[in-house]
């Protein structure tokens, strides 16, 4: 009988070990996973969640001050983050100090979190409203107040739209026709114009008339326009359900608005459509490009050296580091196609760039690049499942090699390549480096689809929310608010990779459904 | 012997011209460098069944796949001889290789429709023809699934899988499928090894009904199947025909030593 008595551990022992070593890096990535989840969404949704506004009188500097401000406790070290505004700075700062330094602190009932239109915040006491009508007007009378307010915003917008930029733009053509500047016509337009603009003036002033009188914690008073008022919300009287309500409505702002102030306030609805619609494109431009060449690699091209070498060089190019597609992307097509096409058919607009500078086709089309060994590799994997006998089956109908593959085989192998596309697209949404040299942008003005023709304008520079949230890592040191919309947008982005991916999974369930072979 | 069908065959050498539907002429075929048919010559009758008995590998898969030229799809495969059907060389380059599929059915071992709707699986090779009206294809799926004896059963679902169906219904409506393009040959792979005996009964029944209306060669292992079914009976060994017989007298007086040995189970 063979014993093995040096060693330490029965096989049993051994196999154990094994077996919880393992279970213990299995269990190391779960609680990684759940981590980052976690993490993400917790900092996410707290960029929405209204916090109650605090009176704080503490010492700074052998001070004694009085702030209205949100407390943060930091567990760790004991010192406490306040954000508060004062007369100094209304729209607010930033202080840290130890616990001692504090020497009270109370839920402020009277004061309001106020977001106005640019994206900063007031934290004050609103008094009263200043109204052409009424000097002191009560706050419950806001609601009505507003809406007269917002009704002379529309007024001056629709003359803006509606009179002021016609005339802007005949005049504009009477520059570039050279018209002289007394010219009648020329002259009677701008006088128009005055008349317009006189018009938008005296709306204006009337619109400034209207007043919030806000108070600060030390007594200080600040008058604001109601016209640039957002919302106005009593954080500390909020029941949980009402924090709820500002909870969701600041979601809806936050996907539906610009951003502002920097990228550190506001919304992110460009940077969500840029994302959608850079991946939407992508999918569009490699999908046919990456099943038309799995297509020939797997049924057309004869099985030698040279096509072993073009599907181990496919393969090797998902290895490829992103950022080398960037600088392809910049380099091939923005500059050199471009370059070109700007020569060709923009040639009167050079050497201001149409298509020879990054825009969202060339993020696209350099995304379709870096994603096209996926489903390539995808798509020939769902070719390759399909049985011998069902080719030969369709062949011996009279088919030609075309027709069985239009009707036969890409139809079983289109799970496959469902499977190729949800990779494209999980990989495409969450790249960013290439991104940076090719088209996105920190702000872009305009979105890249609008009612002006052509619609969509693919030379446009966009906005994604990969690049917004790298902008956001920049700002975190100084202002945790603008960290949180890094967050936030990080959470927007997992959803909507989460949301692209189901929606693939879907379809490419139903086609499996569908093409059961069995 | 078991003796199912009643045959009145005439002896090989006596099938006139007329009467051809597949005239073989010195077939040779090779996959590279194996040589799978040798000088292969047999004139298969019209509107009888064929069998093709032998050993695995002694090319009587080959030969039927040469009959539609499926033997085309595989790299390497070169040939020469002449195969007549109507009156033409179908190894000519000049053949449209569809129109010739078409008229010359295949079914395989394996049951394969498919995955598609029984009646898409039937329409298949109509709509590849350009058969694009509704009420003509309507029409010859009707007529394909009862003569492969399969309307009864499928009549109320036709919009369904094909891949709920049975195994033996699933080859049953493989022959539909090729039935439904009217074809002047049947060839039939093995094509009842992967079913159950009573399916198998059925389907031999099916032969018997259909060889009315097309020409039927079927390649088996199953020696009793072709005694009973077959109206005449080649065998082949190592890519050579031995014997060509009709089937009751190759099944009870072989002229051959190998033929004999082969029938009588002694190797094989």
């Amino acid at each position: 009988m063979l014993n093995s008595p040096k060693t330490l551990l029965s096989p049993v022992q051994r196999q154990s070990l094994v077996i919880s070593l393992t279970a213990f890096f299995t269990a190391l990535l779960l609680i990684a996973l759940f981590g980052v989840l976690l993490l993400i969404s917790m900092r996410g949704a707290a960029y929405f969640w209204p916090e109650p506004v605090y009176l704080v009188s503490a010492t700074q500097n052998n001070e004694a001050k009085t702030f209205y401000t949100n407390v943060y406790t930091d567990p760790a070290s004991g010192e406490i983050t306040l954000k508060y505004a004062d007369a100094l700075h209304p729209f607010g700062s930033q202080l840290r100090l130890k616990a001692s330094a504090i020497h009270s602190q109370t839920l402020a009932a009277e004061a309001a979190e106020i977001k106005l239109n640019d994206g900063r915040r007031i934290l004050a006491s609103p008094r009263h409203i200043v109204t052409p009508a009424s000097k002191q007007m009560a706050l419950e009378g806001y609601a009505s107040v507003a809406s007269e307010v917002a009704l002379i915003s529309a007024n001056i917008e629709s003359i803006n739209i509606e009179n002021l930029a016609p005339i802007h733009e005949a005049l504009a053509a009477f520059d570039n026709r050279n018209v002289e500047k007394k010219a009648p016509a020329r002259e009677k337009l701008v006088a128009e114009f005055e008349r317009y603009q006189k018009r938008v003036y005296a709306l204006e002033s009337r619109r400034d008339k209207y007043q919030l009188a806000l108070q600060f914690a030390d007594g200080q008073r600040l008058s604001i326009p109601l016209a640039n008022v957002q919302s106005i919300d009593f954080v500390s009287k909020l029941s949980l359900w009402q924090k709820l309500k500002v909870f969701f409505i600041d979601i809806g702002v936050f996907l539906t608005d610009s951003p502002k102030q920097a990228n550190t306030s506001g919304g992110v609805f460009p940077a969500l459509f840029g994302t959608v619609l850079m991946v939407f494109l992508m999918t569009i431009i490699v999908t046919p490009f990456g099943v038309l060449a799995a297509i020939y690699l797997s049924e057309y091209a004869p099985n030698n050296g040279v096509t072993t070498v073009i599907r181990v060089s496919v393969s090797n190019m998902a290895g490829v580091p992103s950022i080398v597609y960037g600088v392809f992307g910049l380099g091939f097509f923005v500059y050199t196609v471009g370059g070109s096409i700007d020569e060709l058919f923009f040639s009167d607009t050079l050497p201001a760039p149409t298509m020879g500078s990054p825009g969202v086709f060339w993020a696209a089309l350099t995304m379709a690049i870096l994603t096209l060994p996926v489903v390539i590799v995808a798509t020939e994997e769902g070719l390759r499942r399909v049985p011998e006998g069902l080719k030969a089956g369709s062949y011996a109908l009279g088919a030609t090699k075309m027709e069985t593959i239009v009707r036969t085989i890409l139809p079983i192998a289109s799970p496959g390549i469902m499977t190729g596309v949800i990779l494209a697209i999980a990989r495409a949404a969450g790249e960013v480096a290439p991104l940076m040299l090719v088209g996105a942008v920190k702000f872009a003005p305009t979105l890249p689809l609008d009612g002006e023709f052509p619609y969509l304008h693919l030379d446009r520079q966009f906005m994604h929310l990969g690049v917004l949230i790298y902008d956001g890592a920049f700002h975190s040191q100084t202002d945790g608010k603008s960290a949180s919309m890094m967050f936030a947008a990080c959470l927007l982005l997992l959803v909507v990779v989460f949301v692209l991916n189901i929606l693939a999974v879907i379809l490419r369930n139903r086609l499996r459904r569908r093409y059961l072979i069995g | 012997m078991l003796k199912l069908f009643e045959h009145n065959t005439l002896s090989v050498d006596d099938i006139s011209e007329e009467s051809t539907a597949i005239d073989v002429r010195n077939l040779n075929l090779w996959f590279g460098n194996k040589h799978v048919l040798n000088d292969i010559s047999m004139r298969i009758p019209r509107n009888k069944i064929t069998a093709l008995i032998g050993q695995s590998g002694c090319g009587k898969s080959t030969l039927i796949s040469s009959f539609n030229r499926l033997n085309d799809l595989y790299d390497g495969c070169k040939y020469n001889g002449e195969i007549i059907i109507d009156g033409r060389d179908i190894n000519s380059r000049k053949v449209n290789v569809s129109r010739l599929r078409a008229k010359v059915g295949m079914v395989f071992q394996r049951p394969n429709p498919f995955p598609m709707s029984i009646y898409e699986n039937v329409c298949y090779g109509l709509k590849l023809q350009g058969v694009k009206v509704r009420r003509h294809l309507d029409d010859a799926v009707e007529s394909a699934l009862k003569k492969a004896a399969l309307w009864k059963e499928v009549k109320d679902r036709l919009f369904e899988s094909a891949q709920v169906l049975s195994g033996g219904q699933q080859q049953r409506l493989v022959i539909a499928r090729a039935l439904a393009l009217k074809p002047d040959i049947l060839l039939l792979d093995e094509p009842t090894s992967a079913l159950d005996p009573l399916t198998t009964l059925f389907i031999e029944e099916l032969m018997d009904e259909l060889k009315k209306q097309c020409t039927i060669i079927i390649v088996t292992h199953n020696m009793q199947q072709a005694a009973r079914v077959s109206d005449y009976t080649a065998f082949f060994h190592q890519g050579r025909l031995i014997e060509y017989a009709d089937s009751d007298t190759l099944f009870t007086m072989p002229e051959k030593k190998q033929t004999e040995d082969y029938i009588t189970g002694r190797y094989g």
